[in-house]
Parts: C-alpha cells; sequence; structure tokens
C-alpha cells in the first residue's frame, strides 16, 4: 500500500504541479473581475492537490525507507496486460463507433468480449450480442419518429 | 410556502397510474441491479440517466429514487445466497445472511432482509419529509456568506468522513474543484481550461463523466477481478416448509429494526459516511446489545435485519442535506443532482421556493417506492434468486455497451466517447489507488454553488474575501472547518504512529 500511495502522490503532484506551473495559467482564462479572478478556484484546487500529493509521496516515502522497502517494484508483464487490454478493446471499438454505426459493431463488441471471457455457448453469445445492439435501434428509431433526435 | 390542499394535489399526483408505473419500473430494475453481484448503485444510476432524458422531472427523478431503493434491497438477496454483497454495503448482511441460507432457510433470511429493508426505508424516508423541509425553510434564510462556508465546510467534512486517507480525500476534492470550473466564466466571459472545444463550453459534462468514473471504469475493475473469482457458489431456495418466516419471529427483529433505522438515518443525515458505515455500525450495535451475541456471525435473523434495516435507512437519509441545504452527502444523491441538472432544477433550499409541489410529489414518490419495494421483493423472491445466478461475463459486455450508447444517444458523439473513455481511466485510477470518489463528485457538483457564493460574498463585501469571517454563521463554520482539519490530521498521523508502534 504504501508502495502505491508513494507513487499515486508523485502522478498527482506532477499533474498539480503541471496544473499550476502551465495548464491554469494558459488555458484558465483572464480579464479583470471585481468578483473572483477567473483561475482563482481552480488553482486553490491544484495548490489543494499538491499539497497533499506531495504529503502523502512523502509519508509513504518515509514508511518505504523505514521498511527498507524499495519504492520501484515493477508489475509482471502478464498482470500489466490483464490490466490494460480492456481499455485497449473499448478504445478500439470507440475507433470503430467513429466510423461506423453503434447499432452495427454492438453485437460484434458484446459477442467478441463474451468470447473473449470464456464464453462458448452459441445459443447464449448471439441473443446476449444482439438483443441489446436490437434495444438500441428499436429505441433510436421510436426517438427519430417522436423526433427527439 | 405551499399551501395544504397543494400538498395533498401533490400527493395524489404520485399516486396516479403513470407515476406508479415509472417508479415500479425503476424499484423493478434496481432490485434486478441490485441482485447481480458486480453491479452497483452508481453503475445502475450512471446507466439510467440517459433513459430519463426523455422523462418529464419528476417521472425521471421517481424513476431515480426507485432504482436507489431497489439496488439497495436487491444486494441483499446475492449477500444471503451468494455471499457474495450486490452492494459493498450489504457485506454486513452476509455475516449472518449466508449461514443462515446454509442452513437451509434461505427464504427466511431473504424475508427478514426485506422486511427490515422495507421498514428502515419507509421510516427514513417520513423523516426526511419531516427534517427536510424545516431545514429548507432555516437554509432559505443565509446569504452567500454563509452558503459559502458551509459548502467549503462540508467539502472538508465529506473528504475526512469517506473513508479512506484523509490526504487522498483532499485531493480528490480538489480534481473535483478544477473540474468543476470548467467552462464560461459567468463574470468576465473568459474560457476556462476548454482548451478550444466548444463541446466544454457550458461546463464538463455531468453525464459522460458519471458513466465514465463510475460505470465504464467499474467495469475494467470487474475485468480484472473476473479472473480471480470465476466460480461462486448460489444457493437454491427449496419448498421446505420450515423454511418461512412466522409473525412471531418477525416480531422478535423488529426492535433491531427501530434501533438500526436510528443508526442508519443518523449516518446517512451526515454527508460522506454512506451505507456501509451505516451497516456495519448498526451490525455492532445489535450485537453488543444482544443477549447472546455469540449467536451472530452464525444465522442470527437480528443480524440481517440491523445491516438491512440501517443500510436502506441511509440512502432516505442522505437526501436530508441534499434537499435542505443542496449539499449532496452520498454519490447516489450527487447522481440525483445531475439528474435535477439535466432537467433544469436546482436541488436545495430553492427548491421549496420555486417548485415546492415538485419536491412534494418526490416526497410522495418516495413512499410509493418504498410500498412497491416490499410488493416485488415479496412476490419477486423466486425470480431474484434465480437472477443471482447470471455470470459476470454476460454481464460486463452488456453493461460496457449501455455506457457507450447511452452517451451516443444523446448525441455526445465521438467525443463525449472520448471523453468517457477519458474518465473510466481516471475513475479506474481512484478506484484502485483508493481516492475517495464520492469527495471528487461532490466537489465537482459544488464547485460551481461555491463559487458563485464566494463571489456574492465578495462583491457584496466590496471585494473584501475576510467577510466570512465577520459573519457569525459563516465564522462558525470557517472555525469548525479549520478545526476538523487540524483533528482529521492530527487523527491521521495518530493512527499511523500507532499502527507503526504495533509493526
Amino acid at each position: 500500500m504504501a508502495r502505491m500511495d508513494f507513487w499515486s502522490g508523485a502522478v498527482v503532484s506532477a499533474l498539480a504541479l503541471a496544473l499550476i506551473i502551465w495548464v491554469i495559467p494558459t488555458y484558465g482564462g483572464g480579464g479583470a473581475a471585481f468578483g473572483l479572478p477567473p483561475q482563482l478556484l481552480a488553482s486553490l484546487g491544484a495548490w489543494l492537490m499538491l499539497i497533499c500529493a506531495a504529503a502523502l509521496s512523502l509519508v509513504s516515502a518515509v514508511k518505504l525507507w523505514r521498511a527498507g522497502e524499495s519504492p520501484i517494484q515493477l508489475p509482471s508483464g502478464s498482470h500489466l496486460w490483464h490490466m490494460l487490454w480492456p481499455f485497449l478493446y473499448v478504445l478500439g471499438f470507440i475507433f470503430l463507433v467513429d466510423r461506423f454505426p453503434l447499432t452495427w459493431i454492438a453485437p460484434l463488441l458484446i459477442g467478441a468480449l463474451l468470447v473473449i471471457l470464456g464464453e462458448r455457448r452459441w445459443y447464449l453469445v448471439l441473443p446476449v450480442a444482439v438483443v441489446p445492439a436490437l434495444g438500441l435501434y428499436v429505441l433510436t428509431a421510436h426517438l427519430m419518429r417522436i423526433g427527439v433526435v | 410556502m405551499i399551501g395544504f390542499d397543494a400538498i395533498l394535489a401533490s400527493f395524489g399526483a404520485a399516486f396516479t397510474f403513470h407515476s406508479i408505473a415509472v417508479i415500479f419500473g425503476g424499484v423493478l430494475l434496481g432490485y434486478i441491479v441490485g441482485v447481480i453481484p458486480g453491479l452497483n448503485r452508481s453503475v445502475a444510476i450512471a446507466i439510467a440517466i440517459p433513459l430519463t432524458f426523455y422523462m418529464s422531472a419528476y417521472a425521471a427523478i421517481a424513476f431515480l429514487i426507485g432504482l436507489s431503493k431497489g439496488t439497495a434491497a436487491g444486494s441483499a438477496v446475492s449477500a444471503i445466497l451468494l455471499n457474495t454483497p450486490g452492494e459493498p454495503s450489504s457485506a454486513a448482511t452476509c455475516l449472518d445472511g449466508y449461514p443462515l441460507a446454509r442452513s437451509g432457510k434461505p427464504r427466511k433470511a431473504l424475508k427478514v432482509g426485506l422486511l427490515a429493508s422495507v421498514v428502515g426505508d419507509l421510516l427514513a424516508t417520513l423523516l426526511l419529509i419531516a427534517v427536510a423541509i424545516p431545514f429548507a425553510a432555516v437554509a432559505l434564510k443565509f446569504g452567500p456568506y454563509e452558503l459559502a462556508a458551509i459548502l467549503i465546510f462540508a467539502l472538508v467534512f465529506i473528504a475526512g468522513m469517506a473513508g479512506g486517507s484523509f490526504l487522498k480525500g483532499l485531493a480528490a476534492g480538489g480534481m473535483g474543484v478544477i473540474l468543476g470550473t470548467v467552462g464560461l466564466d459567468p463574470e468576465t466571459g473568459a474560457m476556462r481550461l476548454t482548451f478550444g472545444y466548444a463541446e466544454l463550453m457550458e461546463g464538463v459534462p455531468i453525464l459522460p463523466l458519471v458513466i465514465g468514473t463510475l460505470a465504464l471504469s467499474e467495469m475494467f475493475v470487474q475485468l480484472e477481478e473476473y479472473r480471480r473469482n470465476k466460480d461462486a457458489d448460489v444457493i437454491r431456495l427449496s419448498k421446505n416448509a420450515d423454511d418461512d418466516l412466522s409473525y412471531g419471529e418477525f416480531k422478535g427483529t423488529l426492535p433491531t429494526i427501530f434501533k438500526s433505522t436510528g443508526i442508519g438515518a443518523f449516518v446517512g443525515a451526515l454527508p460522506g459516511l454512506g451505507p456501509s458505515v451505516g451497516a456495519f455500525m448498526a451490525y455492532g450495535f445489535a450485537k453488543r446489545s444482544a443477549k447472546n451475541p455469540d449467536s451472530f456471525g452464525k444465522g442470527n435473523p437480528n443480524g440481517i435485519a440491523a445491516a438491512e434495516a440501517a443500510d436502506n435507512a441511509v440512502i432516505p437519509a442522505s437526501y436530508i442535506p441534499l434537499f435542505g441545504l443542496g449539499i449532496p452527502g452520498s454519490v447516489s444523491a450527487a447522481l440525483l443532482v445531475g439528474a435535477f441538472m439535466i432537467h433544469g432544477i436546482q436541488v436545495g433550499p430553492l427548491m421549496l421556493r420555486d417548485h415546492p409541489e415538485m419536491l412534494f410529489t418526490i416526497f410522495s414518490g418516495m413512499i410509493v417506492a418504498s410500498l412497491l419495494m416490499l410488493a416485488i421483493g415479496w412476490y419477486g423472491l423466486r425470480i431474484f434468486a434465480k437472477v443471482t445466478s447470471v455470470p459476470p461475463n454476460i454481464v460486463i459486455p452488456v453493461v460496457i455497451f449501455l455506457c457507450l450508447a447511452g452517451i451516443q444517444v444523446q448525441g455526445y458523439g465521438t467525443f463525449g466517447l472520448i471523453v468517457v473513455f477519458g474518465f473510466a481511466i481516471f475513475g479506474y485510477f481512484l478506484k484502485k489507488f483508493d481516492y475517495s470518489f464520492v469527495t471528487f463528485l461532490v466537489a465537482f457538483i459544488v464547485t460551481p454553488m461555491l463559487e458563485m457564493n464566494l463571489r456574492q460574498s465578495i462583491i457584496l463585501s466590496g471585494g473584501e474575501i475576510s467577510i466570512l469571517l465577520e459573519r457569525p454563521i459563516a465564522l462558525v463554520f470557517v472555525i469548525i472547518t479549520a478545526l476538523m482539519v487540524l483533528h482529521l490530521g492530527w487523527s491521521s498521523y495518530r493512527r499511523n504512529a500507532s499502527r507503526r508502534a504495533a509493526s
């Protein structure tokens, strides 16, 4: 836990620093304000993040040092892959959704994931993959008919 | 203020066929979601919000409240039959529910859980109605100074009480504040943190944010955990005549239910604590005050009653700060704020002034939801017991599809899908590294309100931010906030020191 806290604290601190030094001054808006300056609240939020995350990182570093543990422990390749593939899978489908209608590729999205997760019974894969897409199609058609979309 | 006739009319509106049908749909869907392990209340509400776009404001809120209540009651089913809580807050129900079900009395365990849920929920709803309106009436007299100080206090309180590290809670709050400021600055008209995207002009869209951080990220976590927990042993309902709940047995659990409802309602009214704390506190109290505490953990119906009554009492009670002050005290309350915003209603004390009939109709809809919970749970017991065996490898792909479809149907397009994906990564990070999600979400939602009140205070005082220290009520809250920061920091230090000493 101390190792995770150390690294998460370090990442949040780096993010907060980037926000304070570059993002908020550049993109936080400007102009004369009688009440609150546009950047004030975002800057306060970033400072809060920085102080808390840096403190967390420091406390965790001390804990690791006292326990004689190294702050670096790389996860195994297979562990990393198991964490990563769902994100890549969904990202791939977002890429496809950008090019084709979701109702076309939804059965593929659901069906392929079912197969990846170990489901081999076609009489289960087929309805689970098709029914939600069909439901979406009917809903969209209904909404178009009543003029909502 | 609203008159008595109008209140009666509001209650009448909640008892129409259409209203009951909508709430029935919400409770039923909530029950199903609650029963399926791995799907929780937040995921259900996040996915259901797009469905409510085309409903009237009342129907949408009633549907979501019904959903929220249904998940709380339904999660007991998987806790009892699978020893896997549908919601983290039902973990306390597992302690006695599963042993009782294993001993051949699953139906009895389920009925105790259901009745305790309904009684706890109904009593807490009545408490909400009794307390929220006077609360809101007082809050209406507050000016921007007091409201700004109360909002700051609430954020710090939630960061400290939401569980886990106080430092992580505050850091998550900081992230929420930053995201809450995105969009057009109301005073100068400057674009803030929009990076040139016109879609961000009105702020970060709430729907992709909640679907990404709550639902999609949860599915990523579930996919990772699926490798480890593929098989679970489900207890089936039998036709054993001995396996039923008698009136005498239910009567025996009533004192525990009443006490646990009180604990749950108290915990729920404090922002940030959540139903898990309420359920475990009530369980612990019931065990300590029992004549035979050794029977707890071995299938004592009072253990189930305590956990379920408190768990279900927390939800209506968590709406007290929401309707009274506009402060969402839990993730589900924060999601309701989002739904209110989508329908153009500002939730909080102003609702009592601007939409009183809506407020009373929602309250009466909550009572209807409690009663429907009983009917659905009672008659659907056997079906819900079967739903527990739906495997996660079917649930996960369908939920991922629903997340993407919800964004597409709302017309957010590719931008919305990328935002939802970005927030899914962010939500995954919060969950894996145990950063308080509730603090992040509440900070994101209350930041525009906080900014508006701070701005008004500064303008009214002629540019003096120290005005917060000159108004008595605001000063009290500023002092309490400072003391709380010191207390939470000190207790965190002490906890670390004692852990170090123990190791």
